[in-house]
């Protein structure tokens, strides 16, 4: 059988900061037999211009996106929120004839990792293993903007030994959104705040979740809290398993 | 009042809303209910998404031909007896019911909760000239006595709770009683029988306006709509242009969704379609009617890309869901029509210069899209009104826009992208401590003044797949 | 009637539309979904019934179900468990069909009954307001909301299911459709047959109520307090 071939989306707050989320992207598309790629000209998906209002610094940011992953048959990334992005460059560069079809192109090949899983390669069980508690929050776009809401719920249903603890109020937003967490800081703050709270009522001792950014920010707030809790990228949970596993 | 309700900067605002327990205590248990009231309406209703493409696609239709609904709609009014005043501005609007009330000598008015009557700040205008004007939704009520403005566009009074209202009754009105719902609504009833059955005037807004046969339906649980449509001689309906549906079909539709949304209804109490004057021989309802259609800004809204912002229903289920009104409140705002559709709406219609603040007091969650009965992309539209703001307004800090440019040529430039994966923990050493950053530099701040900021990683990932390339290091699942 | 301002008013809308003002031809597209049809769409009276009654809980409203002979003896009840002394009635055709002409006649006896009468004007409203009781017939009854739809005229004065502290509405069973769909099709298809649709439609779902003291629901502000059904079976 012909391997499926990857292109890894790391995102720039992976690449930068939470280097093990990738590496355990790849762990995972690895195991499930594909061939991983990472196209070094890769930079940011452009969300933090886009949302801004910056659209002319943002596309720039956005072909840059497109040129690296021009040649890809599947772009694969760790975060519902930077494919979700992807996903709008159509929109974005309706009527524009240079990058139109580029941005189609990249939007239909496009992936979150929990989605490409179940939706594509139609895995729900990675044989993983996890010993825990675990409260999983289903970020706001990974669930709205991307429309990804019961894939990684799925997977992790599927996790050996893992205990999970519905969260209360999940579809709320943690009050990350990017700039708005520094713009709008106070708002912010109370978001992040009511956020920890429902983290904090689960008792759980992993919050796990498809992007970096919404738990950093829990995370963030829960430790300056004092609050006790490992936040945990979900691939971080599918790549463990009982033989070994793990980061390589 | 107009849209704008006071002075205050956006900071103070912010600051004043989120200090305020009591508000916030009030909004979170109230957003609590409605969200168990719609899902579960949703949920009977099962197709909730068919619902919502019916709606919005009935809403673009009226949208794309409301020149001709309109003119339909004003033809029918008129053939049953009723006059109709098309006004370009709110001046206009407030100048001709002036004119209608001055005719009759009015001297009593009583009205049913009407948002563009908000907008155009009719009661000031009829207060001036000496009429007595009786807001008789029982929200709004406790409003006009305490001098506060709406913070909801469906329960106004939301912000207030009993205690509040009890002394704002004995205050205004020498009640004596409890603070006991029940008691003040009583209380409430009796005091406005009186106005109902004096006033020379009835004024209502406008859910939806039947285009075929000139009937405008008003959907209310408190009957006092009815009332006002019932009793006074004399009746004025006050509709925003928008507020229209074709027939009596699609108004069904749009009548379902707004009270499922809205308050997770089947439907209100009462839902009253009345048309023109009364009939010969009818004894209730206006021996003399008028109907008045207000721009007031709309129009120009028509035509651009937030046209799809006129479908609105006034449902209030995008601020139901909002985490931000919920910390805020609603007078945060600033503006009649708060939440996230006043945060697209408000702008439009009264300009960026007061409310260029608006449109960023959002983390871009999409709730507000994912809740809209009639699916207006409302996170979008904010989205678009940053653009703007930034790009033809000129109005973002110069900061940012420094900040952006240098993003774009980092995000665009792979080179300098990898050196500053490379560098990144080394330029933030000075501010980390065991592996966090609690005081950050720079844009920084904003984040760290609230939470904890973790250090880069030691390798970056891209560092992490050349070494690993050369087959420095193996995966440890092969 | 006047109609002032149409013209530099809806030509401006046009224009913002980017297209020359449309005056006639516009037709309303077949929506891609129709989810309203589906809903009870087969119910039997019987099954369409029973979703009238589970929702009449919901919205605090009594219901009683009576065959015609028995009409009489469930009104007695519900005005005596109201402690009705006074009662208005809509000068309803029906009246006479169900037998109720006789039925009021012999209540005036013990309760003040008023049948609205358009020779007496404003009068009627006066009446109602001191009414403790207002009785009408339901035109068309939709199960899903428990509403009973209401078309006021002449006869039937919008007053009655409005200013009495209690409300009673008779429900031929023939007229329990399943929901507002099917009320809104009856009345855009009078509107296309050119007939004058009633000055007011008036859908009514149980006593006033309202929540706007701190989201709790007050049963009873400015309408009635409560309501009663009676379903009757047919004539
Ligand atoms: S924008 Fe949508 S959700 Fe918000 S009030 Fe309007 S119709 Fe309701």
């Amino acid at each position: 059988m012909r391997l499926m071939k990857v292109s890894l989306f790391i995102t720039c707050v992976s690449d930068m900061i939470f280097a093990d989320v990738g590496k355990h992207t790849v762990g995972i598309l690895e195991r499930v037999g594909c061939e991983v790629d990472f196209p070094v000209a890769q930079t940011c998906c452009g969300q933090p211009a886009y949302n801004s209002g910056y659209l002319q610094e943002a596309k720039q940011s956005m072909k840059q996106i497109m040129l690296s992953f021009k040649d890809s048959e599947y772009v694969v990334g760790p975060s519902g929120s930077c494919v979700g992005m992807l996903r709008e460059y159509p929109a974005i560069f309706k009527g524009d004839s240079e990058w139109e079809e580029a941005a189609i192109d990249l939007a239909n090949k496009s992936y979150e990792i929990t989605q490409f899983l179940v939706d594509v390669l139609g895995v729900t069980d990675l044989g993983s293993t996890f010993k825990g508690k675990v409260t999983y929050h289903p970020s706001c776009h990974m669930t709205r903007i991307l429309g990804v809401k019961d894939a990684p719920q799925t997977l992790l249903r599927h996790v050996k030994g893992i205990e999970l603890i519905e969260l209360p109020i999940k579809e709320d937003c943690c009050g990350f959104g990017g700039t708005f967490a520094v713009k709008n800081s106070e708002i912010s703050r109370e978001m992040v705040k009511e956020k920890s709270q429902h983290v904090a009522e689960t008792n759980a001792e992993y919050l796990v979740g498809g992007d970096m950014g919404c738990l950093m920010n829990i995370g963030g707030r829960m430790r300056r809290e004092g609050k006790n809790i490992k936040i945990v990228h979900i691939t971080e949970i599918l790549n463990t398993h009982e033989q070994g596993g793990g980061i390589a | 009042m107009s849209i704008k309700l006071g002075d205050l900067s956006y900071q103070q605002r912010i600051e004043k809303g989120i200090e305020n327990d009591f508000m916030r205590e009030a909004v979170s248990s109230a957003q609590g209910r409605f969200r168990n009231g719609r899902l579960t309406q949703a949920e009977e209703l099962g197709d909730w998404e068919d619902w919502r493409q019916l709606g919005s696609e009935i809403r673009t239709h009226t949208l794309e031909n409301i020149d001709y609904y309109l003119q339909q709609l004003s033809e029918q009014v008129s053939k049953r007896g009723g006059n109709v005043f098309f006004a370009t501005t709110a001046e206009e609007a407030n100048a001709y019911i002036e004119k209608v009330i001055k005719q009759k000598n009015g001297k009593k008015i009583v009205k049913s909760k009407s948002m563009v009557t908000e907008e155009i700040g009719l009661n000031q205008h009829l207060e001036k000239l000496g009429a007595e004007v009786v807001e008789s939704d029982l929200g709004e009520w406790i409003l006009q006595l305490d001098e506060d403005p709406p913070s909801h566009i469906v329960t106004p009074a939301l912000h207030k709770n009993k205690e509040q209202i009890r002394k704002t009754f004995a205050e205004k009105r020498g009640y004596d009683q409890s603070d006991s719902p029940e008691e003040l609504a009583a209380f409430a009833r009796e005091q406005l029988r009186k106005d109902f059955l004096s006033a020379d005037v009835g004024i209502t807004g406008c859910n939806f306006a039947i285009a075929e046969s000139g009937a405008i339906t008003l959907v209310t649980n408190e009957g006092n709509a009815r009332m006002v449509t019932a009793l006074p001689e004399t009746q004025i309906t006050v509709m925003g242009m928008e507020r229209i549906a074709p027939t009596w079909e699609d108004m069904e539709v749009l009548v379902s969704l707004l009270t499922r949304a809205a308050v997770g209804q089947k439907l209100t109490s009462y839902v009253t379609s009345y048309t023109g004057a009364r009939l010969e021989g009818e004894i209730d309802g206006p021996d003399d009617y008028h109907l008045v259609i207000v721009d007031n800004g709309r129009s120009k809204i028509l035509g651009t890309e937030f046209q799809s912002a006129l479908h609105c229903i006034r449902c209030a289920a995008c601020i139901n869901v909002c985490p931000v009104y919920r910390h805020v409140g609603g007078h945060a705002y600033n503006s009649i029509y708060p939440g996230p559709i006043g945060a697209v709406l408000t702008p439009l219609l009264d300009g960026y210069d007061d409310h260029k603040e608006l449109p960023y007091a959002s983390s871009l969650c999409a709730a507000c899209t994912e809740a809209c009965p009639v699916k207006i992309p409302l996170h979008e539209q904010l989205i678009r009104h940053r653009q703007i703001i930034v790009e033809q307004e000129k109005k973002s800090p110069i900061m940012e826009k420094i900040m952006m440019k240098g993003f774009a040529q980092w995000a665009s430039t792979p080179a300098a992208y990898k050196l500053s994966t490379k560098l990144a923990r080394t330029a933030l050493k000075p501010w980390t401590k065991d592996e966090t950053i609690k005081n950050g530099p720079g844009p920084l701040k904003g984040w760290t003044d609230v939470r904890d900021f973790p250090a880069p990683a030691k390798q970056s990932f891209r560092a992490w797949w050349k070494e690993r390339q050369k087959g420095e290091v193996r995966n440890g699942n092969s | 009637m006047a109609i002032h301002n149409q013209d530099a008013f809806l030509s401006n809308v046009a224009a913002h539309l980017g297209r020359p003002r449309r005056i006639s031809g516009v037709k309303r597209p077949s929506w891609s979904v129709r989810p309203q049809d589906r809903v009870f769409a087969g119910y039997s009276k019987e099954e369409l019934l029973a979703v009238l009654k589970k929702q009449c809980q919901a919205i605090h409203t009594d219901v009683v179900e009576v065959q015609q002979s028995e009409l009489a003896e469930a009104l007695t009840d519900t005005i005596k468990r109201y402690r009705g002394k006074t009662v208005v009635v809509a000068n309803d055709k029906r009246n006479a069909l169900y037998g109720l002409d006789q039925f009021y006649e012999q209540l005036n006896k013990e309760v003040d009954v008023h049948i609205w009468d358009a020779q007496l004007g404003k009068e009627n409203q006066t009446i109602a307001e001191r009414a403790d009781i207002g009785i009408s017939f339901s035109d068309i009854t939709l199960a899903e909301s428990a509403t009973v739809t209401l078309f006021n005229d002449k006869h039937h004065g919008r007053s009655i299911s409005l200013l009495p502290k209690s409300f009673i509405a008779i429900i031929p069973k023939s007229t329990i459709v399943p929901r507002l769909t099917q009320a809104a099709q009856q009345l855009h298809a009078s509107v296309e047959k050119g007939e004058r649709v009633p000055s007011c439609v008036s859908f009514v779902s149980g006593p006033s109520n309202s929540a706007d003291i701190e989201m709790n629901l007050i049963v009873g502000v400015h309408g009635p307090i409560q309501a009663t059904y009676i379903v009757v079976g047919d004539k």
